[in-house]
């Protein structure tokens, strides 16, 4: 059977971000696969130097849209980290509430480009709605549904009201109750498992070689959790279970992110009730002391990392930013090897790619 | 008889635009809202507004995102496959001058350094009722 | 990670060389090495310790020399720190022994103009397809070289 390329992208319905992918197929087989990023690729690494450190957290939020706020919390957290600044305890519990609410968002987000990918249209409608819930929420307490500016060196700006953490638990109730619903829908509905199970399939192993991070990992029995392996802001003071799976299809990848969609809920919950008194932010001075920080944390889709180094004026000499994605990308021909041309879709959406985090 | 339908051609064009979303570069904060356009809160489809999946079959590019070098000839290759009569409408701060992006070496600017933009819609990231408004004032313009 | 152990097989590969272990926020440890030792102290690190999971390469270009940062995950951090000559920008790639390295090298190589050399595929991976300025330029540098 002879072979044909098929290119698919930059533009493309089912691209919500420009990619390119070239698929090489022999009838309706993929034998071969390449990919071309950075088309979304702006410099941010270069024009962080040029920014001073306050800017920067402008600029870190921007770097992505879904994933903005935690962006700018490992960022934040490296330069206090260089500046020893001790953010006070109500202000990280702020800080993590909008990266739970996050991960809430971005993983409802995802279910939804999945499920629109297979053709589930009603899934797609239905997460949308019910994710707007939760930018309601991130509006009410920031002004902003998508880059919320909440995170400022030394702390966060923005403050929970009693009467707001009332609301917004009965928000989440409601919100709970339809994840449950989702929960079943993964778990039982037959069509969407035919569609997903046993595609996209990655070993624990070659996990480990290609040191893949996130649900992708944990979908493949990987038990890594930086919110529990290396806790920052207060997750060491919250209890909640890391949700792993062994199959390590597109199937175990959607588990395991709407399990964690419920526990992100519940860590909502303990942020929104167990909230201290106190001050939000410590003030922070505008140099930074020379020195250099590594600061990780745990994104919606795996390990972030920012290194900072200074050199003791107002502006980062360097910031390094290592996105998630880019350790999924490098999965993509061994993941796509072999697979119908019908469930290519499917197992780019598995993994979640956010080509803005990986391109910058 | 061809003047009858001249006119139901133009009020079917104003009252059902459909759009194409193209990213040329931004941090997908824009291209979210645009998508939550579709889904149940906004739901613009029930005002005539399709998002469609091919140049060929739209009428307005909704493009977000500043242009960086390696989008140039695509955003532009894109744009000509769309059938006259066509408009542009930059989506988001990037789009309409390149925005916190705009000294990176790699970003152009705003789409205007590539393409005839026909309405500006400012944000960072634009709001969905941003997008619906300007739609709106693009096709009262068109009249 | 059992780093006083590590820490003690790597002086033991590399007697000669001084290696400053020192603490680094948040949680890390950071080594120095030469650039032709940094090959052998990751197969260390694999084949002895089971390390395998390289979260990044930074590259830095800092005048003089340019600096690679690669860093290391297990419950704690660890980052191998080699100097680079400005006039020889070359170092053996790791991708033999950590898979995972190969779109991190492809970065560093083209924002810095380092060479990894054995490196599977060192296509450009971010810049676009008319970036091809003579003499080259690499974004992360400070000055760009008449002569690389």
């Amino acid at each position: 059977m002879s072979r044909m390329t098929i290119p698919i992208g930059p533009q493309h319905p089912a691209l919500k971000e420009p990619v390119a992918f070239l698929l090489t197929v022999e009838g309706e087989r993929i034998v071969e696969s390449a990919l071309r990023i950075g088309y979304v690729h702006r410099g941010i690494e270069r024009i962080f130097q040029r920014r001073t450190y306050v800017q920067s957290v402008h600029l870190a939020e921007r770097v992505c849209g879904i994933c903005s706020h935690v962006h700018s919390t490992a960022y934040c957290q490296g330069v206090e980290a260089l500046l020893g600044l001790e953010v006070p305890p109500r202000g990280l519990y702020v800080r993590t509430l909008l990266c739970e609410l996050e991960r809430v968002h971005s993983h409802l987000l995802w279910l939804g480009v999945l499920a629109s990918n297979l053709g589930f249209e009603t899934i797609f409608m239905y997460t949308w709605r019910d994710r707007e819930i939760v930018l309601d929420i991130m509006e009410e307490l920031s002004g902003g549904r998508v880059a919320h500016a909440v995170n400022v060196i030394g702390g966060v700006r923005v403050d929970v009201a009693p009467d707001q953490v009332r609301s917004i638990l009965a928000q989440l109730d409601e919100l709970g109750r339809q994840v449950e619903a989702f929960v079943g829908v993964i778990e039982h509905e037959r069509t969407f498992q035919a569609r997903t199970r046993g595609v996209g399939y990655l070993s624990a192993d070659e996990i480990r070689r290609y040191c893949v991070v996130g649900p992708v990992a944990r979908a493949s029995g990987v038990d890594v959790d930086l919110r529990r392996d290396a806790p920052y802001a207060v997750y060491d003071r919250l209890d909640f279970r890391v949700v792993v799976a062994h199959e390590g299809d597109v199937w175990a990848r959607t588990m395991v992110r709407i399990l964690e969609t419920v526990e992100s809920l519940s860590l909502c919950r303990q942020l929104l009730v167990g909230l201290p008194d106190g001050p939000l932010v410590s003030r922070a001075p505008r140099r930074v002391p020379s020195g250099e920080v590594v600061s990780r944390c745990e994104a919606p889709r795996g390990e972030l990392l920012y290194y900072v180094r200074s050199d003791g004026s107002d502006r980062p000499a360097r910031v390094k930013v290592r996105t998630p994605t880019l350790t999924t990308l490098i999965t993509l021909p061994k993941q796509l090897q072999d697979v119908n041309t019908a469930d290519a879709f499917t197992v780019l959406s598995g993994v979640d790619l956010c080509i803005a985090c990986a391109d910058r | 008889m061809g003047n009858i339908i001249h006119r139901i051609v133009r009020w079917a064009r104003r009252r059902s635009p459909w759009v194409l979303h193209f990213n040329s570069g931004g941090c997908n904060g824009c291209d979210i809202e645009i998508v939550d356009l579709l889904t149940p809160r906004y739901d613009v489809e029930r005002v005539g507004i399709l998002k469609e999946a091919s140049p060929r079959h739209a009428d307005i590019l909704l493009c977000t995102g500043p242009v960086t070098r390696q989008t140039r000839d695509r955003l532009r290759r894109i744009y000509e496959q769309m059938p006259a009569p066509k408009w542009v409408v930059a989506v988001g701060t990037c789009s309409c001058s390149g925005g916190i992006f705009r000294d990176g070496y790699n970003v152009l600017g705003g789409i205007d350094q590539v393409l005839p933009v026909d309405m500006y819609v400012p944000g960072c990231p634009c709001r969905p009722e941003a997008v619906i408004e300007g739609l709106v004032q693009l096709l009262e313009q068109v009249e | 990670m059992k780093l006083d152990a590590l820490l003690e097989a790597l002086q033991e590969a590399f007697p000669f060389k001084e290696l400053n272990p020192r603490p680094v926020p948040v949680g890390e440890t950071f080594i120095t090495l030469p650039p032709d030792c940094l090959h052998r102290a990751v197969g260390l690190l694999v084949e002895r310790f089971d390390l395998r999971h390289l979260s990044a390469i930074t590259g830095e270009d800092v005048g003089d020399e340019i600096v690679l940062l690669y860093h290391f995950w297990d419950n704690q951090g660890l980052t191998l720190r080699t100097a680079l000559r400005r006039a020889e920008a070359r170092i053996a790639t790791v991708t033999d022994l950590i898979p995972g390295a190969a779109l991190y090298e492809r970065e560093v190589s083209e924002m810095l103009g380092v060479t990894f050399e054995g490196h599977p595929g060192p296509q450009v991976l971010l810049l676009p397809d008319d970036w091809d300025d003579e003499p080259p330029s690499y974004p992360l540098r400070q000055r760009q070289e008449e002569d690389s």
